[in-house]
């Protein structure tokens, strides 16, 4: 393409510089060569599409925060790229078999279970003060304020209490026993020392958080990073914590920018200003995928699909779409396939339930939906949908066959996928209207009240995750419920309400995998919404840069930091 | 003066022309072909395709219309609300005078773009619009329509309020006014013709203005809904796809910007051709 | 004039209530809260948690006692807690203020000393083909979307030529002066291109309407040099029209550039306010903005006093 040649690969740009002599210009590059390809990385500097809120742990969960925090605080568990529980700040997982786990007969005849952690001997606050069970008395005490706008309160309220036996060793009392009752991974601990001070009035407690007014006090860390510097809406630089008792890290310096226009954070990317684009809060995979058809030999690009299952709710509710009939025939009517290797490259498979792959609980043994436009326009005519003249479908009553398709406005990707689907729907018949909201619109208030016939959006989870706010009846947010609730397709079957209850306290693995497969091959029966794929997430790192392992789950790569190095 | 009125007509015409030019060409503008996207130039498709394999120039024709349909009409709605604004202001005097003097200064002062922002986020439900209209695809475009307005109004409102106070202490309409002609008739018949000139030549200015907005609008996500397309949102969905397709972006900036162009020169001609002594915008 | 002044500063402080009370209203508005987006990025969250958090943000009261309850502490000098900072409003503006009145004053120096070169260039050779170059010229640079402009700048000197940087301020601890400068001047060179175009053709007309007036044909009848003509004497009665665009470009210093920031990752106070409304951060986006109007506003009134202290002929009752 002849635009492109004027600017050309950055690297060559020194070489091609109109007027100089060839010879030269060979010297030139000889010479410098060695150099350049000898000169250490000692720094990193990371480019994201969003700057994250004051970095408290435990105040408002946003993805830009947990990336950053990766780097410079450890919580209890997460979940490694292989999907199973992992221990970062305590010693080892608890388990009936090492007796850190016992169960407990609660009264009510309810059965909870009692976890003892210790914390790592060597953990420490980066300012030289060791963390202790101190800090988890504090941040119990925090989490169960109710006037500390903790964002997962849930997760306090289901601990009773805590047991402290000396400075590293505690046990969580909690109400309820679930499978994965280990990963405790939204249990981040606050600095006790520093933040006890800013807690005095638990109401101001988010605004003198010392993460917001010093957010460059070492106390506040114990990773293997700790902030030296944060300009709010630009940038954050990340030093070594000099009481890192772990690996020690390999870079000196990280420095993360915020650029929201993802054009500007391709060209900074190839400018040389930023080294990598971080995959978890970075381009969305259709712009990652042609960044890499121009440049994808001069970067190591890495997609892992992840926990985000794109979907399209149907709002039951309508009773034309209550009709299960025109609901499999809008599934089988979308050439899911063909989307997916056209628009993504292959690089997100096309989901059939909606279980990931990667997860314990997925089953491939669920009904498929393969491409079928006949299949479709017959089940349509079934249901008494009669294709008209021009193309559309009317029923007996002379009513259309029409709905409108919601997602969230702006997002260049979902507007293309909605397209797309608004195109092959109109080969078989089915008339769509597209009406996007922005995002805080259609999350807080068009989804909520299901103002909606489909709705196009992302479910974002966990390993394991129970999806009991999605399918169980009595989630469905209504007026009466002050709008509680994740139900939004008003998905009643009390088979599934069953597999949930069921799977949420089966400990052994196998038998909860054949619950699993039960709910999924429910779903995929019934079809309450229409799976589309589980999106990918695209890692633009340098060649040079090693050790970063995308997990597919939320925990972001970097809190593997200390495995990030240069290739020698 | 020739040259830009052409080439605005042109465009103008070329864009109406687009279903027309899909029937001869045979091709469907709305669709998609997943298997050729972003294709360069080829018989079927003379200017290639576009990122979800549309005919690029019947989307490029398509833009026009909605582009052209929102930049005129909103220049119209907003040179009818200023001309009230400063009718009023300019003949009336006194405390009308100052009060919508104040307000207009008012909405200047405002930084506009985030009350935009909140004005495109606004749930039109609340205030009274009954659903079905609320989200129709025309109801993109009114809104687009309306929040231009808000923004160019103010121009016209202090031209035309200018014109109207030198207008308005000339003799014939003195004489009017001492024959007991009423307000209305003096406003219509005598002020409002001496004020044309300079509305006119605004009017034309603010039609590029409008464009432009609404490019901006279409950057924030705000703009024109799919599977509508303007030349803005058309532009700013390419942005991200300059290093690998950058025809689809060059297109629809080249369009606004002939077209925004053309409108400058066409009201710099209109300038001259009323007041050739001041040869600048007013 | 004195009365005049104080009548008008009294209509700006009306202005600044009212305002205060339609964009507090606006915002109000706008349905949903950034705290509802957080139920889409973490999935232990539930929507109990978000009312509980509505509440705790005060989210959950009516808005005509939020708005009072606001209005009686501005009153009194307190702005309040940035929602979106977490720090008071009085220490997250001044950072991006400074940002900005770097960013748009240097931008706004170099658009005008070049319009006024160009602008009285083509004023003394009318009709000529330099004449008509830069006035073609001047509408090209207002017929592109900036964000348009900016990413062709990016595209050509950060990363075709490497020569610039492509974002930031080049600032905190690691940042000099070197470093900050080269960091300005691709966003200064988009806003200056956006400008330069406006600003030229108004010096252009106001200096072509001084150059044909009376007391020039008698400077260079007395034999004045060309030079001293156009620079001491058509310049001084171009004034007004130059005193508008100093007066009214007073605004933009505070309100930013929204669109070039963003381009650019430029932390500046267009992309603050952008934010602020977008996060409901209620007070920051209230502070910002009737700062933002306070400034155009202070400025339209010294632009009127500069046409009656320049035009003896102009006078206010």
């Amino acid at each position: 393409m002849h635009a492109t040649d004027v600017f050309g690969e950055y690297g060559q740009a020194n070489a091609r510089r109109v007027g100089s002599p060839r010879w030269f210009a060979l010297a030139l590059f000889l010479l410098t060569w060695p150099w350049a390809s000898a000169a250490a990385h000692d720094q990193l500097t990371i480019g994201i599409v969003q700057f994250p809120p004051a970095l408290n742990p435990d105040l408002e969960a946003v993805a830009a925060k947990s990336y950053v925090l990766g780097f410079a605080l450890r919580p209890f568990t997460t979940f490694d790229a292989s999907w199973k529980p992992v221990c970062l700040l305590c010693t080892e997982l608890p388990t009936f078999e090492n007796g850190r786990a016992v169960k407990t007969e609660l009264p009510g005849g309810k059965t909870g279970i009692d976890l003892t952690y210790t914390i790592r001997p060597d953990a420490t606050w980066a300012d030289g003060v060791p963390v202790t069970t101190d800090d988890v008395k504090f941040t119990y005490e925090f989490g169960r304020n109710k006037e500390s706008a903790v964002a997962s309160a849930e997760m306090y309220r289901e601990i009773l209490g805590i047991d402290v036996k000396d400075d590293k060793t505690f046990t969580l009392h909690w109400d309820r026993l679930s499978y994965n009752y280990a990963a405790i991974d939204d249990f981040v601990l606050l600095p006790a020392h520093l933040e006890r001070q800013a807690f005095t009035d638990p109401a101001q407690y988010k605004v003198r958080t010392l993460y917001a007014t010093d957010p460059t006090n070492a106390g506040l860390y114990n990773g293997p990073y700790r902030i030296a510097e944060f300009a709010s809406g630009s940038h954050i630089v990340l030093e070594p914590n000099p009481h890192w008792a772990g690996a020690p890290p390999y870079f000196k310096r990280i420095t993360i920018r915020a650029i929201e226009n993802t054009a500007a954070l391709e060209a900074n990317l190839l400018s040389g200003t930023i080294d990598m684009i971080a995959g978890e809060i970075g381009l969305p995979l259709d712009e990652a995928l042609a960044f890499a058809q121009r440049h994808g030999g001069d970067y190591n690009i890495i997609y892992k699909p992840g926990l985000t299952f794109e979907h399209v709710d149907c709002n039951l509710d309508n009773p034309v779409l209550a009709d299960r009939r025109v609901r499999e025939a809008l599934l089988v009517g979308l050439d899911r396939a063909t989307l997916v290797k056209t628009l993504f490259a292959g690089k997100q498979a096309a989901a059939d339930s909606f279980v990931e792959p990667l997860d314990a609980g997925y089953t491939d043994d669920v009904p498929k939906y393969p491409y079928d436009p006949a299949r479709a326009k017959q089940l349509l005519e079934d249901a008494g949908w009669h294709a008209q003249s021009d193309g559309t479908r009317k029923n007996a009553d002379g009513k259309s066959l029409s709905f409108e398709l919601t997602t969230t406005a702006g997002n260049r990707s979902r507007e293309l996928v909605e397209q797309i689907l608004q195109s092959q729907w109109k080969e078989i018949g089915v008339d769509i209207r597209i009406h996007n909201e922005p995002a805080r619109v259609l999350f807080g208030e068009t989804l909520p009240h299901r103002h909606f016939d489909l709705a196009m959006y992302a479910w974002l989870s966990a390993p394991e995750n129970s999806p009991r706010s999605i399918f169980r009846s009595d989630e469905v947010p209504t007026e009466s419920n002050n709008y509680a609730g994740q139900n939004l397709t008003d998905y009643k079957n009390p088979e599934m309400d069953r597999l949930i209850d069921a799977l949420e306290v089966e400990l052994d693995a196998g038998k909860r995998k054949a619950l699993w497969a039960e709910a999924q091959k429910l779903y995929a029966t019934d079809l309450p919404s229409l799976p589309l794929y589980f999106r990918s997430d695209a890692f633009i790192l340098p060649k040079w840069l090693t050790g970063v392992q995308p997990t597919g789950n939320q925990s972001p790569t970097t809190l593997w930091s200390t495995d990030w190095g240069e290739k020698q | 003066m020739r040259l830009p009125a052409l080439l605005l007509a042109v465009i103008a015409v070329g864009s109406l022309a687009g279903p027309g030019v899909a029937y001869m060409m045979g091709v469907d503008p709305t669709m998609i072909d997943l298997l050729h996207r972003s294709a360069g130039p080829s018989m079927t498709h003379p200017l290639g395709t576009d990122e979800l394999g549309r005919d690029m120039l019947l989307r490029l024709m398509e833009g026009g219309r909605i582009s052209l349909t929102i930049g005129i009409a909103a220049a119209i709605a907003a040179a009818a609300v200023g001309t009230a604004v400063g009718l009023c202001a300019g003949y009336l005097g006194g405390w009308t005078d100052r009060v919508l003097m104040r307000l207009t200064d008012g909405v200047i002062a405002l930084p506009l773009l985030p009350l935009l922002i909140v004005l495109a986020a606004l749930d039109l439900h609340k205030i009274g619009i009954s659903r079905g209209f609320a989200d129709s695809p025309g109801m993109s475009l009114v809104r687009i329509v309306v929040l231009a307005v808000l923004v160019v109004w103010t121009t016209a409102a202090r031209l035309v309020r200018g014109a109207t106070l030198v207008t308005k202490s000339r003799d014939f309409v003195r004489a009017a006014q001492s024959l007991g002609a009423g307000v209305p008739h003096i406003l219509w018949r005598h002020i409002l013709p001496n004020v044309m000139a300079p509305l006119v030549v605004a009017t034309t200015l603010s039609v590029g203005d409008i464009i432009l907005l609404e490019s901006v609008l279409s950057f924030l996500g705000l703009g024109v809904q799919p599977p509508l397309a303007s030349w803005g949102s058309m532009l700013s969905n390419a942005e991200e796809l300059i290093t690998s397709s950058p025809l689809l972006a060059v297109y629809p900036g080249t369009m606004i910007f002939l077209t925004v162009i053309a409108c400058n020169l066409l009201g710099d001609a209109l300038l001259q051709r009323f007041d050739p002594r001041d040869p600048g915008r007013g | 004039m004195i009365r005049f002044t104080a009548i008008r500063l009294i209509e700006i402080a009306a202005m600044l209530v009212l305002m205060s009370f339609v964009i507090y209203a606006l915002i109000g508005l706008m349905p949903g809260d950034p705290i509802d987006l957080m139920l889409g990025a973490d999935p232990h969250l539930t929507s109990a948690d978000v009312a509980r958090l509505k509440v705790l943000y005060g989210v959950d009261r009516p808005l005509i006692e939020r708005y009072f309850a606001w209005a009686q502490a501005a009153f009194h000098g307190n702005l309040g807690y940035s929602r979106l900072f977490l720090t008071p409003v009085a220490a997250a503006l001044p950072p991006r203020l400074g940002n900005s009145l770097i960013l748009m004053g240097s931008s706004f120096v170099i658009a005008f000393a070049a319009s006024l070169g160009l602008g009285v260039a083509a004023a003394r050779r009318p009709r000529s083909r330099i004449d008509g170059a830069i006035n073609l010229a001047c509408f090209a640079g207002v017929s592109m979307p900036t964000f348009w402009l900016a990413l062709i700048l990016i595209l050509v000197f950060a990363e075709g030529l490497g020569w610039l940087p492509a974002s930031g301020t080049g600032g905190g601890e690691s940042g000099d002066l070197a470093e900050r400068l080269r960091h300005l001047v691709l966003p200064v060179t988009t806003l200056a291109i956006a400008s330069i175009g406006g600003y030229t053709r108004y010096i252009r007309a106001a200096m072509r309407d001084a150059l044909g007036q009376d007391h020039i044909r008698t400077a260079r009848a007395k034999g004045a040099s060309e030079a001293r003509v156009v620079w001491r004497h058509a310049l001084r009665s171009a004034m007004v029209p130059v005193a508008t665009i100093l007066a009214l470009s007073f605004g933009a210093l505070v309100s930013g550039a929204l669109v070039t920031e963003e381009m650019f990752a430029y932390p500046g106070m267009g992309k603050l306010i952008f934010d602020a409304v977008m996060g409901n951060d209620y007070n920051l986006a209230l502070a910002a903005l009737l700062l933002a109007s306070a400034v155009t506003m202070l400025g339209n009134l010294a632009a009127d006093l500069a046409y009656a202290w320049l035009d003896p002929r102009v006078s206010y009752r």
